[in-house]
């Protein structure tokens, strides 16, 4: 099995493409008959979690070999902050992730993992809620309430300090709307066509 | 009866232009069955004097009579079988191998039960048999079951997401639209199984097929799930279908209904009642997720009545415990795009919005112009079928028997009315 190029990918950190190349792999090294022992199923699964592929990382590991579950605790430690994130357990994935000792390996993968899981979360927040305790915000985010009310003000949120609420601030999205004239073109054509 | 090696002669020597290959195709199809299969153990050796690219017509009955044998299969422990296969499906010449598609197996790693040796070597074979990517093989339904046995999903897409125009076979589409389905339904993308599930319902069918069963029973589960309601056959549903499905889903019929009543703990003890009946269609797990999409459904219904509402009444109204459940279900929803709402926590108040998209965006342009473009290829292909069907033959023949000879006035009108 040639993991060159998933070693590749991880030390140059371009995490989101490990999920497809592994899979790709992964099916070539079986129509060999490859024996899978050495199979990094680890990186593998939080490949798809990275991605927030949750049905690909529940496959994976329902399709994994009995022994290699037994014998990795790494695996099984990353399939816990799996199950985290299929229950919606928001606070278990953070204690899931920090719980555990990574091989040097993985470890960089599992902060970048959390990194990005937090943005997702936070923009989820922002979407969901219009005012939100603090005690709340810090459970999602998986932080103590001093750094998520950090968090929250930097990110142009405020503080009702007596009630311990945060007041959700939107962002404005701005949404292209220019449209060039090709387009408009194209749609006029259709139009034509469809009337004539 | 000529022997193992003449045969292989021949195939070294008629292995080259189009005329010789159809000569060898006919020599090789007498020789198949009993005479090769006679020989079966001893076929092995002989597949190495012959090419996998250059001789892949005979090499492709060679391995198949091989593999005939399930004794053969199991001496070789398979491992060495399957990698010949494997090397042979990537390398054999497509022209050739076009020529036998059902002679490309996937019995050999069921029968080794190792599905998931055969995804990447039919993969390649599907690519190679097929003229154009519009064309249905009959090796991909066997290539969406491998891929459903060996739970690789993601891998099913590669040849789901494109467009089948040709289809061959009935079987082929039915099978292929059942397994399209359920691996659609794995990845839990409702929409495209709901697709899929409907083709395979909806088909031209004279007698009913289990495939076409086992589809409606899923058809109406995923529609619970996705839409809250199963729609009703739509007209060019083949007759066959329309009159018999129900019958063949009775308990799927019922739950659907039960599912229109809105509440909750009566569907639970529905589902309860019937579990067996549902575990042996191996549906009991959609089933569960049906039961689940309930709270889903019900708040949904409750942002068409009011603008904003309280978590309590919510939970009250949709029949979950306490207020804070509601607020983990309405967050859930938002999380999956399916409501657009914000949740006040300070006064526990959740306020319901419009969806936010103005259909202005360059994006949104940019979509319904290919959906556009779509649509009107498609509409394209579908009037050349039609004018192929009407100079068909056998089509005009019937169709002019059964007006018993007699033409119409609009048998001549050929230029529509309002161009006169």
């Amino acid at each position: 099995m040639d993991l060159a190029a998933v070693h590749a990918a991880l030390a140059g950190k371009s995490y989101s493409s490990i999920a497809p190349l592994c899979d790709d792999l992964f099916l070539q090294a079986a129509s060999r008959g490859a024996a899978t022992d050495g199979w990094p199923y680890a990186v593998h699964l939080l490949a798809h979690l990275y991605l927030n592929d949750l049905n690909s990382a529940r496959f994976l590991w329902k399709s994994t070999p009995q022994e290699a579950k037994d014998a990795r605790p790494e695996l099984a430690a990353v399939w816990r902050i799996g199950q985290c994130l299929w229950n919606r357990d928001y606070a278990g994935v953070y204690a899931a992730a920090q719980g555990f000792e990574w091989s040097p390996e993985i470890a960089d993968f599992v902060a970048a993992f959390l990194e990005s899981y937090r943005k997702r979360i936070f923009q989820l927040l922002t979407s969901a809620y219009s005012t939100i305790s603090v005690a709340d915000v810090a459970h999602f985010m998986g932080m103590n309430e001093e750094d998520a009310t950090n968090y929250a003000m930097q990110n142009g949120w405020s503080l009702d300090a007596a009630a311990k609420m945060l007041t959700v601030v939107k962002p404005k999205v701005k949404t292209n709307q220019k449209l060039d004239a090709s387009k408009l073109q194209r749609l006029t054509e259709c139009v034509f066509h469809l009337e004539h | 009866m000529e022997t193992v090696e003449t045969l292989v002669a021949h195939i070294q020597g008629l292995s080259g232009s189009g005329e010789e290959l159809a000569h060898l195709h006919n020599l090789l199809r007498q020789a198949d069955g009993e005479p090769l299969r006679a020989h079966s153990a001893a076929l092995l050796p002989f597949l190495a004097q012959l090419h996998p690219s250059a001789h892949s017509l005979g090499f492709l009955y060679l391995l198949e009579a091989f593999a005939s044998s399930a004794s053969n299969l199991r001496a070789q422990g398979g491992g060495d079988f399957l990698v010949t296969m494997a090397d042979f499906l990537v390398s054999c010449s497509a022209e050739q191998i076009r020529l036998a598609p059902d002679k490309v197996f996937k019995n050999e790693v069921m029968q080794l039960n190792a599905p998931i040796r055969g995804i990447a070597p039919l993969r390649a074979a599907i690519r190679k048999i097929q003229t154009s990517s519009e064309e249905l093989t009959p090796i991909h339904a066997d290539y969406l079951l491998l891929c459903l046995l060996a739970k690789q999903y993601k891998a099913g897409l590669s040849v789901l997401e494109d467009d089948i125009l040709e289809v061959d076979q009935p079987k082929d589409l039915f099978l292929y639209c059942y397994y399209g389905g359920m691996i659609y339904i794995g990845l839990k993308k409702f929409t495209i199984a709901l697709d899929f599930l409907h083709n395979a319902v909806t088909a031209p069918m004279s007698s009913l097929n289990a495939i076409a069963v086992e589809a409606y029973k899923k058809y109406i589960l995923v529609s619970l799930i996705q839409n809250g309601q199963v729609p009703s056959f739509p007209k060019y549903t083949s007759s066959t279908a329309q009159r018999n499905l129900k019958n063949h889903a009775q308990v799927y019929v019922d739950l659907s209904t039960c599912y229109s009543k809105g509440n909750y703990s009566e569907l639970e003890e529905y589902i309860q009642l019937n579990a067996e009946k549902f575990q042996s269609d191996n549906n009991l797990g959609l089933v569960k997720q049906v039961l689940s999409s309930m709270y889903k459904r019900n708040i949904q219904r409750l942002t068409q009545t009011y603008l904003t509402l309280s978590l309590e009444d919510i939970a009250s109204s949709v029949q979950l415990k306490t207020p804070k459940e509601a607020e983990m279900h309405v967050l859930r929803m938002i999380e999956d795009g399916e409501i657009h709402a914000t949740i006040n926590q300070k006064d526990g108040m959740v306020s319901f919005h419009e969806d936010p998209e103005q259909y202005k965006s360059c994006e949104m342009v940019e979509h319904i112009d290919s959906s556009i473009q779509r649509l009107m290829a498609l509409s394209k292909k579908l009037s050349s079928i039609d004018e192929n069907i009407s100079c068909d033959p056998a089509y005009l023949m019937k169709t002019g028997r059964e007006r018993g000879g007699r033409f119409d006035y609009d048998d001549f009108d050929s230029v529509p009315h309002k161009y006169f």
